[in-house]
């Protein structure tokens, strides 16, 4: 078998890009109680994507060999090494009364590592549609703030700024796909043509028509936002989904 | 670079039949088994290599102006001196040894698979049953023992050799100036620069890219590096936008009130 990166990457991928982007939001909001509903949400997506990494380990119990060494070359290992920390500061605000200023800004600063991380470990990679373009973080880290701002409307916050947040980043991330797909097409035809026309087209369709251009629509109108923001969060999985999948499929496998 | 004391092999494609028994000596010595494949209407088979398959002879066939070509080339870990695998790995399981070759220690991988997406040459495979990754070992229970390694052992046209890394590039200059001198005006060594310097060189009749292989393949670290660029400066572009949207919309809507 191929030993690829499958669902559970997918996954973790989404879950802790939306929570982490809906705690950035959040802090950027003036409202106490969004900020913590934000370091919430950040947590668990946190805890959960972790959990789905060492579900995906060949080896789940030896998940700690991570932890015990020091290879910061390794995107992989930071990556794990923030996830570890983030999700303690995480913990810590949410067990705290008051924020301390200089906590906020370190699990701030975490939390951006770790949702920015996945993007440089697909560019560090031999798989030309993943490391063909520097775009990979850029596309990650715009979505989690699409996906976030969505999750924090499809909550209830009723802060104005969460759906333009959420209407700008949807363009500029539609933007950086094509600007992917064209910039990768020569090194990774294979993989473009899965998404475009091939294995991996229902999900990079329904990408765009669900996921960015039917909320972008309904967001346009001002009419039924949580409907546009659940679109936009399954719009956050489908890119996940193609991106994972289209990077492996230039590998031959028997 | 690599040590001139260094493990070292060198292929000579230009020897090269295609025989494979370096293909099935490595099978052989590594007590690997054989697996199922199918026809791809190529003589090549497997059609990559595995955690099960170490070694193969990658076959380039094809018509270029009425002339069929044939061309082999081994297809196997390269030892690089600036390893992908070994710097993709978050434990530190795969590492350099002694006389630079890069293992697998399986009782510490965690089978993380990073090493597998990372490797140009597409050379380290994850195996399913032991939950780790495998690859080609340079043999070195053989070579730390003084023997040669299986596939080098195996090849009976000279297509292979072993030795100290400063013996084998000093063999492939050798071979490549006859080469030169019989007319293979495209002749070259490949090996020498790729990723740090490879333990395995290769004695080319034609561009690396005709073969398959990567050309100047770039090393993980620098792609690493160009990585953390591309998100630093994501980051703060994005950051800034989505804080002064915030800040703006805000600023309407008080004023709207």
């Amino acid at each position: 078998m191929t030993g690829e990166w499958g669902i559970y990457i997918v996954l973790y991928f989404w879950l802790a890009a939306m929570g982490g982007g809906a705690f950035l939001i959040a802090l950027g909001l003036r409202d106490e109680r969004a900020r913590r509903s934000g370091a919430f949400l950040a947590f668990i997506g946190i805890v959960i994507g972790a959990l789905l990494l060492i579900v995906d380990l060949g080896q789940p119990t030896r998940f700690w060999h991570l932890l015990v060494g020091f290879h910061p070359v390794s995107v992989m290992w930071l990556g794990s090494a923030v996830l570890a920390l983030s999700g303690l500061g995480l913990f810590l605000l949410l067990v705290m009364r008051e924020w301390p200023g200089w906590l906020v800004w370190v699990t701030a600063i975490l939390v951006l590592l770790v949702v920015g991380y996945t993007g440089v470990l697909l560019m560090a990679t031999a798989r030309p549609f993943w490391s063909g373009s520097p775009l990979m973080p850029w596309i990650f880290l715009a979505s989690a703030y699409t996906t976030g701002a969505a999750l924090l409307v499809l909550l209830g916050n009723r802060e104005p700024g969460l759906h333009r947040i959420s209407f700008n980043f949807a363009l500029i991330e539609i933007v950086l796909v094509a600007a992917h797909l064209i910039w990768t097409y020569p090194l990774a035809k294979n993989a473009v043509q899965a998404a475009l026309t091939g294995d991996l087209a229902w999900a990079f369709w329904g990408f765009v028509v669900l996921g960015v251009a039917l909320p972008l629509y309904m967001e346009a109108q001002r009419r039924a936002a949580s409907l546009a923001a659940l679109l936009v969060l399954a719009g956050g999985f489908l890119l996940r989904y193609f991106i994972v999948y289209a990077g492996q499929t230039g590998v031959l496998r028997f | 670079m690599p040590k001139p004391n260094d493990y070292a092999i060198l292929f000579d494609a230009s020897h090269c039949t295609g025989c494979r028994a370096c293909q099935v000596a490595c099978k052989q010595w590594n007590d690997l088994p054989g697996e199922a494949t199918v026809n791809t209407g190529s003589y090549e088979n497997p059609p990559s290599l595995s955690s099960m398959t170490w070694l193969r002879i990658k076959y380039t066939e094809g018509v270029d102006r009425g002339e069929v070509f044939w061309d082999f080339t081994r297809d196997s870990c390269m030892h690089c001196s600036s390893a992908a695998c070994v710097e993709a790995c978050p434990t530190g399981a795969v590492n350099y040894r002694e006389g630079g070759v890069v293992t697998v220690d399986q009782d510490w991988c965690i089978g993380c698979r990073n090493c597998v997406q990372a490797c140009p040459y597409d050379a380290i495979h994850f195996d399913e049953e032991k939950g780790v990754v495998d690859k080609c070992t340079l043999c070195y229970d053989r070579v730390s023992n003084g023997l040669e390694p299986a596939c080098v052992k195996a090849c009976p046209t000279g297509a292979l050799h072993s030795g100290r890394y400063a013996d084998m590039k000093a063999l492939a200059e050798q071979r490549l100036a006859a080469l030169k001198g019989a007319g293979y005006d495209q002749a070259n060594i490949y090996g020498l620069a790729e990723m740090g310097g490879t333990h395995v060189l290769y004695v080319l009749l034609k561009h690396p890219s005709a073969y398959g292989l990567p050309v100047g393949p770039v090393t993980e670290k620098r792609k690493v590096a160009s990585g953390w660029l591309s998100a630093g400066i994501a980051a703060a572009v994005l950051g800034f936008a989505g804080a002064r949207w915030i800040a703006e919309r805000r600023e309407e809507v008080g004023g709207e009130r």
